[in-house]
């Protein structure tokens, strides 16, 4: 018999849960795993705020005129939900929350490669997180998540604030927020390339780890650029030196160039991690080996290369010149080549397999069709003669909407789903999980695609009303009827997160208990017990193939899957010891 | 309720020009079809993808769904063949896209030599369009078939001039000039919008685009030039709403307070000296003869010209100045409207027809052209 068939439940026995007690062993905790569930929680809960923001900023667009909150309150808002949705929640989310879970696991390691670096990533999350609530309480941040000058270093402005308040802690907040981000990335990396147990060669490793080594990369190498740039911003906002200002001999638009030199591979850093866990989700519950691993392998490492080329498409109405224009757009199409071989791949993969519909499958299909849309519609974006007419409207809210939220979001939570059993020991209730994942996708779908039709009719972004006395009668009436729909979509949307919050919280009491592995994974986190031990394995575990799912067979009374008897000689090789 | 308007929304047609496909507006300038047919191309590439993917995907979710347990019936773990086909073909395809998309831009960037200019000034947050005759509107009035050329500055925050039905948008920069050329097709009135987030009344910088035919726009921009030279000299106020359109978003005439103070009993405020400043000055000490101010009205000017002179207390001081975009006479209208506002509701509009601009330049039209007859 292997070695490396777990015990299976360990929530009464001895875990990284049980291992210590009391606050400061959470707090000063070293362990990848606490420390994850800590980014979890922490995530999450900006989640939750972000969420309110969004929900009320949906509900002040239902009709023309002011509903509720006025243009200021409403341009707070907007930001607010910005700033928290892409700075706090989905930067980290799969990288911080589940990568420092599952990343060490995955790869047989006993932890991160510096394990107090990682928890000092952590604490700086709180302290970016903390600088947002200073920002809200000195007179709210109004400027969007880009800070765009001069409006943002404008300290006269009717609601930019004070000098000191409200923009400065929001940018002291993303400054350091970058420092977590690069720090994490930095662990990763070392991990990847210095902890790989005998046997875990670079083409052994899931690819989820391929994508979050990419976007690792990106991490260090992008996020430094953004950090100068908010801290030449803040020199400019307190001190007033000229570098961004035009009325002090300083360009605005090299503001955008610095910022989209790190924001647009930042958007990658949002969704190559969700794709990771997308290739592991399709793969373990069609119970079918990945097809094409280094196809998909090498699109991550692309991905992350050609996302440092193309920042200037977030430009071609800024007055950068035309032939910049051109090449940014020829460059932009590059991009669209790895995502499409992903999403081939991921198809191809469920070929022939036997396909569970589990919860975290339903959010895979989810984000298949998801990123599709959001794949697809970015191909109107790229293409300069229509991007003209649509860039700053409601197509390119609707875009990175199906791509950060449908796409990012959705596999963050088929991930939660998928992991969960493994973190937390128990199970949840499948049947609430798949009609809260119908929820999601039905009022995510309905929020959104009204507002490819609203952007290209002309309604433009960031406007807190689409005034009768201003717009003409024909757009208004469709404007009101889209903004309709897609305010009902989101509250469907809320319901079925609200829905997810419960059974999952219920389920930390109540819950079945967790097998080692529920779902027939074969990667090395499911030869753990659930939740699994402090030192992650007490022996070196077995590397084999992590897609070749033909050596676990469906043990029906555990409701688990287990190592087929004469496994060990067919499917794992050991390790060498 | 909702859909049957949607429904009708969708097959709605404005006038005789034609509505662009998959939500695209009325086709309302040369270029616009030309874009509507590579945005339609990419859309129906796109449908014709998404209905391959999601046909597989649904497909196979249904055909290979079992039970728990069931091992796969392949185990293929790659197709080199096959996987080199699905990233050239796309790739192919895309190369396509981009050069279909280039043509349509460089045809967007390229305004013929001789194009009618207007100089664009964008503020916080209204629209000025000077002309070359010295007109200055707060809408945008072009020749219909006749290329235009808009050179546009921006006096404080990005800006953006985006007119959908024109399919044309540019951001306004402060410090530097750019340029956007159209050529609207048939005479009528289509929104303008901003476009670039630039703070609070962000959503309120809309005006309109006046197409009109060209014997029709050489009047009209003829008589926007010297309107306020055709009121009578006693009657200065009633250009007051025509100018107030450019200050609406910061100052109310009801009372209420935005973004500056209102201006419902500014004037008598004003000859009072009420006013107390940020540096804690207050105006009935500024004013009079050899002091900062010579009287109220001078007062008035200066604040329009200089509007960072003295900043009023409670207020953050954020008005541009309007040095050079408003003439003297207007200069003074404005003031005339402060002494006059009861005259006016508090949407500016005259309680008494007699005090309509638009009727006292007609008057004074017809009187012209009597003249002229004998």
């Amino acid at each position: 018999m292997s070695k490396a068939i777990p015990a299976g439940n360990a929530l009464d026995g001895a875990n990284y849960l049980s291992h210590t007690k009391g606050f400061l062993s959470w707090a000063f905790t070293l362990d990848h795993k606490r420390i994850g569930v800590m980014y979890l929680i922490s995530v999450l809960t900006a989640f939750f705020f972000g969420g309110m923001a969004a929900l009320a900023v949906r509900l002040e667009l239902f009709s023309p005129g002011t509903q509720f909150m006025g243009q200021d309150t409403y341009n707070k808002m907007f930001t607010l939900h910005v700033a928290l949705m892409v700075l706090l929640v989905i930067i980290p989310s799969v990288p911080a929350a589940m990568g420092n879970f599952i990343l060490p696991i995955m790869l047989g390691a006993k932890d991160v490669a510096f394990p107090k670096l990682n928890l000092m990533s952590y604490w700086l999350w709180i302290f970016g997180a903390l600088f947002f609530v200073i920002s809200l309480i000195t007179g709210g941040l109004d400027t969007g998540w880009t800070f765009y000058t001069p409006y943002s270093i404008d300290i006269d402005s009717a609601s930019a604030g004070h000098r000191f308040g409200g923009v400065l802690p929001a940018l002291t907040g993303a400054f350091i927020l970058g420092f977590s981000s690069i720090f994490t990335g930095l662990n990763f990396i070392v991990t990847i390339h210095r902890l790989r147990p005998p046997g875990m060669t670079w083409f052994r490793m899931p690819l989820f780890l391929w994508a979050i080594y990419a976007t690792a990369i990106i991490q260090v190498m992008a996020t430094p650029v953004l950090g100068i740039t908010l801290a030449l911003l803040a020199v400019e906002r307190v001190f007033g030196i000229g570098i961004f200002n035009p009325a002090l001999g300083g360009d605005p638009v090299l503001y955008q160039h610095f910022f989209w030199f790190y924001s647009h591979p930042a958007v990658y850093i949002m969704i190559l991690p969700g794709m990771g866990i997308i290739s592991e989700l399709i793969s373990v519950h069609s119970h079918k080996h990945i097809f094409g691993y280094k196809f998909i392998a090498f699109s991550s490492v692309a991905i992350a290369i050609f996302g440092f080329l193309v920042w200037g498409h977030h430009m071609f109405t800024s007055g950068q010149s035309p032939l910049m224009n051109i090449v940014f757009s020829a460059i932009t199409f590059s991009v669209s080549i790895p995502s499409a071989i992903k999403i081939f791949n991921w198809i191809a993969t469920m070929y022939k397999g036997s396909i569970s519909l589990n919860t975290p499958m339903l959010y895979a299909l989810s984000f298949l069709f998801i990123f599709s849309i959001g794949g697809l519609t970015g191909l109107h974006l790229g293409t300069l003669a229509t991007d003209i007419h649509l860039h700053d409207t409601y197509f390119v809210v609707a875009h990175f909407h199906y791509v950060m939220m449908g796409s990012a979001i959705v596999a963050m939570v088929g991930g939660l789903h998928h992991w969960w059993p493994k973190i937390t020991g128990r199970m949840y209730n499948e049947f609430q999980g798949r009609i809260a994942c119908g929820l999601v996708f039905f009022g995510f779908n309905l929020t959104f695609f009204p507002q490819f039709y609203l952007g290209s009719k002309g309604m433009p972004r960031r406007y807190h009303d689409y005034s009768e006395a201003l717009m003409s009668a024909d757009k208004l009436e469709l404007f009101h009827t889209l903004h309709q729909v897609s305010t009902i979509g989101s509250y469907i949307q809320a319901i079925g997160f609200f829905l997810t919050l419960y059974y999952l919280l219920y389920s930390l009491k109540w819950g079945r208990k967790a097998p080692a592995n529920p779902w027939g994974g074969r990667s090395l986190e499911w030869q753990c017990t659930s939740p699994p031990p402090f030192d992650n394995f007490s022996e070196a575990p077995t590397v084999g193939d992590c897609y070749d799912f033909s050596v676990l067979e469906w043990d029906e009374e555990d409701q688990s899957y287990t190592w087929q008897a004469d496994a060990h000689e067919s499917g794992g090789e050991s390790s060498g010891h | 309720m909702m859909i049957p308007s949607l429904l009708t929304m969708l097959l709605a047609t404005t006038g005789d020009l034609k509505v662009g496909q998959f939500g695209m507006p009325v086709q309302a300038s040369e270029v616009a079809p030309v874009i509507d047919n590579i945005f339609n191309f990419i859309t129906w590439i796109c449908i014709f993808f998404f209905v391959i993917i999601v046909g597989f995907i649904v497909f196979f979710m249904f055909k290979y769904s079992k039970p728990p347990g069931t091992p796969a019936t392949s185990n293929v773990t790659h197709n080199t063949p096959i996987e080199v086909a699905w990233t050239v073909l796309p790739l192919i395809l895309v190369i396509f896209i981009f050069y279909k998309g280039m043509d349509g831009y460089i045809d967007l960037r390229s305004a013929p030599l001789g194009a009618y200019e207007v100089n664009v000034v964008a503020q916080k947050w209204n629209w000025t369009f000077h002309y070359k005759n010295g007109a200055t509107t707060s809408v945008l009035i072009v020749p219909a078939n006749r290329p235009v050329k808009l050179i546009m500055s921006s006096q404080d925050v990005l800006h953006a001039l985006f007119i959908p039905d024109f399919r044309v948008k540019q951001d306004v920069v402060p410090g530097r000039i750019t340029t956007l050329w159209f050529t609207a097709i048939k005479a009528g009135e289509y929104d303008l919008y901003c476009a670039e987030y630039c703070g609070q009344q962000h959503s309120t910088m809309l005006t309109k685009v006046i197409v009109l035919d060209d014997a029709d726009f050489d009047t009209r921009i003829t008589e926007e030039a010297n309107y306020i030279d055709k009121i009578p000299p006693d009657m200065l106020y009633v250009a007051g709403p025509r100018l107030y359109m450019r200050c609406k978003s910061c100052h109310s005439l009801d009372g209420s307070d935005m973004t500056g103070p209102t201006w419902q009993g500014l004037w008598d405020r004003t000859v009072d000296g009420e006013q107390v400043f940020t540096d804690g000055t207050t105006l009935s000490n500024l004013m009079g003869a050899g002091k900062l101010f010579d009287g109220p009205e001078d007062y008035v000017t200066q604040s329009i010209n200089n509007p960072q002179q003295k900043i009023r207390m409670n207020y953050s001081g954020s008005m541009p100045t309007f040095k050079g975009q408003l003439g003297p006479l207007e200069v003074m209208a404005i003031i005339d409207f402060l002494k006059h506002l009861d005259k006016f509701d508090t949407d500016g509009n005259p309680l008494d027809s007699a005090d309509d601009l638009a009727t006292i330049l007609d008057a004074a039209k017809a009187a012209e052209a009597a003249s002229s007859n004998e």
